[in-house]
Parts: C-alpha cells; sequence; structure tokens
C-alpha cells in the first residue's frame, strides 16, 4: 500500500497542538529548509495542528490594533505558499479523524485527508519521521 | 554506531524532560554514537553559559551542541552568551544535518 504514496525523504508529522508555543514556526522553518535542499517532505498533522490549513481561515489573520496596517498571512495562507513553491516535493496531509472531530475537514486545496491507520503507510514511505510535540 | 540528531524544544522551565532528554544525549555519546543536540524554542535557554550543567555533560561526552539562531534573536539573545562549545546554526544547516544517510532525528 505504501506503493501508492510518493516517496519521502523526511515525514514531519506534526502532533503537538499549535498554538501552544513556536512548534509551527519550527516546523514551516525546518520544511523549507528541506525542501530548498531537493528533499521530498510529507507533512502530516494530527489533533489541533489539523486546524492550520482549515479554509476557513482565509489569506490573512484579524488585524493587529497596534499595527493596523500590517497584514498577516494565516497558517492556511503559509501552507499554500509552500505547496505552490515546491508542488512536486512537498506532500501535506491531514488525518481525516481528526479534522472531522474538530469541524475541521475543509481544507485549503493541496492538503489531503488520511485516515489514522493510515499513518503506517507515510512512515513505510519515509526514510525518516520526526515528531513535533504529542497529539 | 548510529548518529542522531536531536532536538530540545522546550528548557527546563517547562519540567524535567529536557534534563533527561539531555541525559539520553550523553549516555548516547558516551556509547560511541554521534549525537548532535539541537536546541531551539525555549530550549536554546539551555545552550546559555548561565544555564545548568546538562549542556556541558553532553559536549563532556563528545556530542555537539547547537543553538538555532531565529530562536536565540526571537528571545533576544546573544549567541555571545552561549556557553563556550555550543554553536548558533541556522536552519539550513539542521536540514543539512537530518538528511544525511544513517542519521535519526528525536524530537523533544
Amino acid at each position: 500500500m505504501a506503493g501508492l504514496l510518493p516517496r519521502a525523504d523526511v515525514l514531519i508529522a506534526i502532533m503537538g497542538a499549535p498554538h501552544t508555543g513556536d512548534l509551527v514556526t519550527s516546523a514551516f522553518r525546518l520544511s523549507q529548509a528541506l525542501l530548498a535542499r531537493g528533499a521530498r517532505v510529507h507533512l502530516w498533522t494530527c489533533g489541533h495542528a489539523t486546524g492550520l490549513t482549515r479554509q476557513a481561515l482565509g489569506p490573512a489573520k484579524p488585524r493587529n490594533v497596534v499595527d493596523w496596517a500590517r497584514e498577516y498571512p494565516t497558517t492556511a495562507a503559509l501552507a499554500a505558499e509552500l505547496l505552490a513553491a515546491f508542488p512536486t516535493t512537498l506532500h501535506w496531509y491531514a488525518c481525516r479523524f481528526c479534522s472531522q472531530e474538530r469541524g475541521a475537514d475543509a481544507h485549503i486545496p493541496g492538503i489531503r485527508l488520511r485516515a489514522p491507520f493510515k499513518f503506517t503507510e507515510h512512515l513505510d514511505a519515509a526514510d525518516k519521521a520526526f515528531f513535533l510535540g504529542v497529539c | 554506531m548510529a548518529e542522531y540528531l536531536l532536538v530540545e524544544s522546550q528548557g527546563s522551565y517547562a519540567g524535567p524532560g529536557a534534563e533527561a532528554f539531555l541525559g539520553d544525549a550523553v549516555r548516547l555519546a558516551r556509547a560511541g554514537h554521534g549525537v548532535a543536540v539541537l536546541l531551539i524554542e525555549n530550549g536554546v535557554t539551555e545552550g546559555l553559559a548561565a544555564a545548568g550543567p546538562a549542556v556541558g555533560r553532553v559536549l563532556a561526552a563528545g556530542g555537539e551542541v547547537w543553538a538555532d539562531a531565529f530562536s536565540l534573536d526571537q528571545r533576544a539573545l546573544s549567541a555571545q552568551r552561549l556557553a563556550p562549545g555550543v554553536r548558533a546554526v541556522e536552519m539550513d544547516e539542521v536540514a543539512e544535518r537530518l538528511l544525511r544517510p544513517g542519521v535519526r532525528g528525536v524530537w523533544h
């Protein structure tokens, strides 16, 4: 079954809640650095991290009242940018169960929903796996 | 012998996990494995000269210790405040190490 998935050099599984620290920033930075080196990367989000790519987030965060003119991109916009920059080497998957449990299964284009029990296929498809945080 | 990239992201302020994780790094290095520890996010505070002895033990055991330059900047910490032997690195160097064949990455 793993043959159905593209091969990856690194699988980055974002398991931790994304808004409790700098985890998402680190995940984006590491992914970008790997991709810039030509690596094939799979990203898998679980738990609250599935909300990173919700369509409902839109392109920009609500305005910052102390910096009214500046526009801050949402994580969904950053994900879309990363997917557009590396269309053949980045594959982003979101856990279907975690997404649906949170009403977050409407993701931006490019995000594939996968059943949680398919996760082992992703482990098989990647040369190494990196787990960020705990679900 | 295996090669490890161990990433400490929490630091000792978040609980005893960081010291235990760095202890694992010491044991792996003493066992002859290649060990690089990356301190990132709040974990960079472990690399400061004024921090506890955990990082020094990793270095003494033969491991490398890196501090993420971006995380230092975000916390207004100068690289000059790092303990001797701890090196500030960019994410590109981390990616290069992780992509080396046989390197196993563990995030804490």
